[in-house]
């Protein structure tokens, strides 16, 4: 692609990685070559770096596609995704997973990142309601305090959450950061 | 609405005031002038006016007057807060006249408009040529006459004015130069305007910059530079205007050298100008400039950037 095709969220291959534009700015002295001042971040590890182009230039542009897919199981060195709308099942290796191992529950609907149609990366829901299967026996009437405890959920991930938080309630889990939000009454 | 009737009726009246014609050119063309990083659209196998300087200076040639038009323009992959595919040009021409003229009306035409918004006239212009400009703001010195070659070997890498491979030799030059034009922008030259309160113009240009200005004695009526200014307000840059070149074969060779940096770009190319280039000769004596419209109601009613005052719905 030339440079002058580049736009906001435009994705490019570059030294062998997807890298996705986030933030673009052209200018242009009269008559002179166009600058494309861009923010670029890479696909796979996130790291966010700033790059200019010039008139002229040619850019790479990356083969990536994010499908919607429910994950179904794990089988110990991969994890199994569905295809929504095909029912196509594909597997993503553990350390493509990483550790967001810790918030997939069956049948959780995420964006499965493919470049190249390979499965390189995973976006969760922001936010994922689990249960609590272990923690110390809650405190009535400490509502107010930001004490906490800690409490394993479903996935054996452990969260810190609020005194009151009983075993066999349900809470939710902000995915990005790992912490609790709330309970949930079911 | 009320802000563009305002502006272009504060136009309108400076130009008629000062005798000028108002002209109106065709939108789509068979030809247009070769620019170096300026790509026309394409529609129904004509081109959309980059600009309406072409068909203006063949209205001379044919015997028109002083003229002038509010011109819509098109330039292709153009997208950013001071840019737009779509925009207008105020453009005009002075007979008999030379880069001084026009530059001076410039600097009267920002006041007119920035008058009909009730704002105080520019204070000041000042008045820089572009070598000694690039020297006080970088310390890089040149002469104006360095082939690409030599240019690469004094400005710092960083610049990136390295003739790229496959690039035709006749459009070395051209290319060291503009790449030259836009590092300077980018590190120094832009933050240095975004400063200066007043207006500023650049004059003096380096020959290989020279597009479709004459070629002569600078300022100080020594050297060789292209008659050609850029002016700016706010650290925007509003107009670019020439004493105009009425020589074919130099402006044959010129288009030629841009071709060839097309070429070198790998970008389609465009149809040598050839009614233009035969009407040349009969083109009597005369200055025209450019001015942006939208920028200079930009500049005048405070805005940031161009949607802020667009006309138009997206």
């Amino acid at each position: 692609m030339d440079v002058s095709d580049l736009k906001k969220n435009a994705k490019l291959e570059i030294d062998g990685a997807p890298w996705v534009v986030t933030d673009f700015q052209f200018v242009k002295p009269g008559k002179g070559q166009g600058l494309y001042k861009c923010k670029i971040k890479n696909m796979l590890t996130g790291s966010v770096v700033d790059r200019t182009w010039r008139s002229g230039e040619k850019l790479k542009a990356a083969n990536v596609e994010s499908k919607k897919m429910q994950y179904l199981f794990n089988s110990g060195d991969a994890y199994t995704f569905m295809d929504n709308a095909t029912y196509e099942q594909i597997e993503m290796p553990v350390d493509v997973v990483g550790d967001d191992k810790d918030f997939l529950l069956d049948n959780t609907e995420c964006e499965v990142l493919f470049y190249n149609d390979r499965a390189v990366g995973l976006s969760l829901p922001s936010h994922i309601v689990m249960e609590v299967v272990e923690c110390e026996p809650g405190v009535k009437g400490d509502t107010a305090t930001n004490v906490t405890k800690a409490a394993t959920v479903q996935t054996g991930r452990q969260i810190q959450v609020p005194l009151f938080i009983k075993q066999g309630e349900s809470i939710k889990i902000d995915t990005r950061s790992g912490e609790y939000v709330e309970r949930v009454n079911k | 609405m009320r802000a563009w009737d305002q502006a272009l009726q504060a136009v309108r009246s400076y130009f008629r005031d000062h005798d000028l014609y108002e002209a109106l050119t065709p939108v789509r063309l068979p030809e247009v002038a070769i620019e170096p990083y300026i790509e026309p659209l394409r529609a129904g196998g004509h081109l959309l006016a980059t600009s309406p300087e072409l068909p203006m200076k063949q209205l001379l040639c044919a015997g028109a007057p002083d003229i002038f038009q509010i011109a819509p323009v098109h330039r292709a992959s153009e997208h950013g807060r001071l840019h737009s595919e779509g925009f207008h040009l105020i453009e005009w021409y002075r007979r008999d006249a030379d880069e001084r003229a026009v530059r001076a009306d410039v600097e009267r035409l920002v006041d007119a408009v920035f008058v009909a918004f009730d704002r105080a006239p520019v204070s000041a212009w000042s008045c820089h040529g572009f070598l000694p400009l690039l020297e006080a703001t970088t310390t890089v010195r040149l002469t104006g006459t360095e082939d690409a070659a030599t240019l690469a070997a004094i400005v710092p890498s960083a610049w990136r004015v390295d003739v790229p491979e496959g690039m035709p030799s006749h459009a070395h030059d051209l290319y060291a130069w503009s790449a030259l034009l836009t590092a300077w922008s980018d590190a120094a030259l832009d933050p240095w305007l975004a400063e200066q309160a007043g207006g500023v113009h650049i004059v003096d240009y380096p020959a290989p910059l020279a597009a479709l200005a004459q070629i002569g004695p600078g300022r100080a009526r020594t050297g060789s530079y292209a008659h050609r200014f850029e002016s700016y307000v706010g650290g925007i840059e509003l107009a670019n205007g020439y004493h105009e070149l009425r020589d074919a074969p130099e402006q044959r060779r010129r288009f030629e050298a841009v071709a060839a940096l097309r070429e070198g770009h790998g970008l389609e190319p465009l149809p040598m100008p050839e009614r233009f280039l035969q009407a040349l000769p009969k083109l009597p004596a005369c200055a025209g400039a450019a001015l942006g419209f939208e920028r200079l109601l930009m500049v005048a009613t405070g805005a940031q950037c161009l949607s802020d005052i667009a006309l138009h719905v997206d």
